[in-house]
This record gives structure tokens, sequence and C-alpha cells, in this order.
């Protein structure tokens, strides 16, 4: 279901990501970090660091890489800039 | 043949908590029965510019998408993947997110576009969200003639969700706001 590269044949609402718990970690972490300091200011820093990396980690090992690489595509597509940044640090 | 629509909706909330709320507005348990349709939000990637104080996010969204009997005979599947791309300008206090569909592209092509500004008649304690989608159904695709009424039907459809959406934002925005006063 949704992301995931196994096949999944319970009901398609029910959540059945491995990476749920990880995820919602992460999340809290962020919401709290945007309301208490993105948004006074305060954004001199990455945080939320250790929890996005368990997250991302899981979610590596557990999305389907085609829907994955076809994401990350039209992002780029949405954000040349972005794109124009990082051509930029490569040169 | 595309069909376009524009909606706009004020918040009397500043922008900081109305972004803010946006970020909660899938993961609140409370407000999951409500925007049912969503079945699962992952961020795939994260960037801070901290000379800049813009924040990137990209997020996958996995939706539920069901439609008449037909329309899943031809389609074939009824989850739809969308990817959902966010700017944040912590400096100029603008939040954008584009979200666009990444399967079923076969058959038709949806871009949301949200903006989050504060209101230019009051900028410290109201926002404006202005919401522009559009959907367009793929000349060649099996769907292509009845694009004109699956268009109208998807319209229909997203709007009542936006609908839906606003509710949950000022449910959390009210949330927000009592949590303040309370600290």
């Amino acid at each position: 279901m949704g992301l995931l590269k196994k096949k999944d044949s319970t009901s398609t609402r029910s959540s059945t990501s491995p990476c749920a718990d990880l995820r919602t970690a992460y999340h809290n972490c962020f919401n709290k970090w945007y309301s208490e300091k993105f948004v006074k200011g305060q954004w001199d820093k990455e945080e939320c660091v250790a929890e996005w990396n368990k997250y991302r980690d899981c979610l590596s090992e557990n999305l389907d890489g085609k829907i994955l690489t076809r994401m990350l595509e039209v992002d780029s597509e949405l954000n040349p800039t972005k794109q124009a940044d990082s051509k930029e640090s490569s040169r | 043949m595309v069909k376009a629509y524009r909606q706009e909706h004020v918040y009397k909330h500043p922008w900081e908590r109305v972004s803010a709320a946006s970020w909660r507005k899938f993961a609140d348990p409370e407000n999951k029965r409500i925007l049912s349709h969503i079945l699962e939000v992952d961020t795939l990637n994260r960037k801070l510019d901290t000379d800049t104080g813009k924040l990137h996010t990209t997020r996958a969204l996995t939706i539920h998408a069901p439609g008449p009997w037909f329309l899943h005979r031809i389609v074939g599947q009824d989850i739809c993947h969308c990817v959902e791309s966010t700017v944040v300008d912590g400096k100029s206090r603008s939040m954008q997110l584009i979200t666009k569909n990444i399967s079923l592209q076969k058959f038709i092509e949806v871009e949301e576009r949200i903006r989050y500004d504060p209101h230019p008649e009051n900028p410290s304690a109201w926002t404006v969200c202005s919401q522009e989608t559009s959907i367009r159904i793929k000349p060649l695709s099996a769907l292509a003639s009845m694009a004109e009424k699956v268009e109208q039907k998807c319209a229909e459809k997203f709007m009542q969700n936006s609908a839906k959406g606003r509710e949950v934002m000022e449910r959390i925005c009210r949330y927000m706001e009592a949590e303040s006063a309370r600290v």
C-alpha cells in the first residue's frame, strides 16, 4: 500500500508503514521547531537531525524505488531554482 | 482541455500560526477522520537555507481517490501518489505549496498551488490563503471522450476536500491560539 515496496493485502485504510513511529517522532520534532524557532526568526541551524536521519534511513529501506525516483524528478521540475543552486555548487 | 479554478480564504490568525497549522493538517488524529482521503504523508526531503531563512520540503502524499465504477475499470486503481513541494520564506513570511500527481499521469494531470501570506490589510493578525487548481485529462487517454465530465467531477471533489481542509485548518488554529493563551 502507499509507497512501500512490499505488497500489502490489508485494507487500504490501515496505516501499515513500518516507518510510522519514526515518522511521527520526526514530524513532532519538526512541528515544535517550526512553531517555537523558525517562525520567530531562529533559522541559524538544522534541528531534529537525529530524528530525520533515522526516519530517512527507514524510508530508503522501505520505499518503492521507482515511485521515489519519480517523486524527486517531479519535485525538481517544480523547483528549478533549487536545481540551479545545486548545479552552481557542483561546478 | 484544462479546468482551472481559484479560491481564496482569509484566516483571522497570524501567518506564523496558519503556516504551522498547515504542517499539522494531515497528521492531527482528530482531523484524520475529516481528511480520510489522505492515507499517508511522508517527508522525502528537507533543506534549510540558514542564510536566507528559506525552508524547502518535499513530501509524498498517498490519496484514496475512488471514482464511479467505470472509471475504476479504465484507470485500474483508486490510490494516487502525489508530490508536494513547499518553500517557506521566513524573512518575507510567505509559504507556497505545489502539489502534483505522479501516478495516473497517463490519464490526468492535477496541479494545485497554495500560498499563505500575511493579509495586506492586517498583516500582523490575518493570513490570506489563495489556492489555484488545474485539472487536465490527457487527450489521448481512454478518459478523453468523457474529459469534460471527469474534469468537472474532479473539480467538485477537490473543492469539497478544500473546504474540509479549511475546516481542519481553522480548528488547528483555534487550538493553537488557546494553547498560546494558556502559556
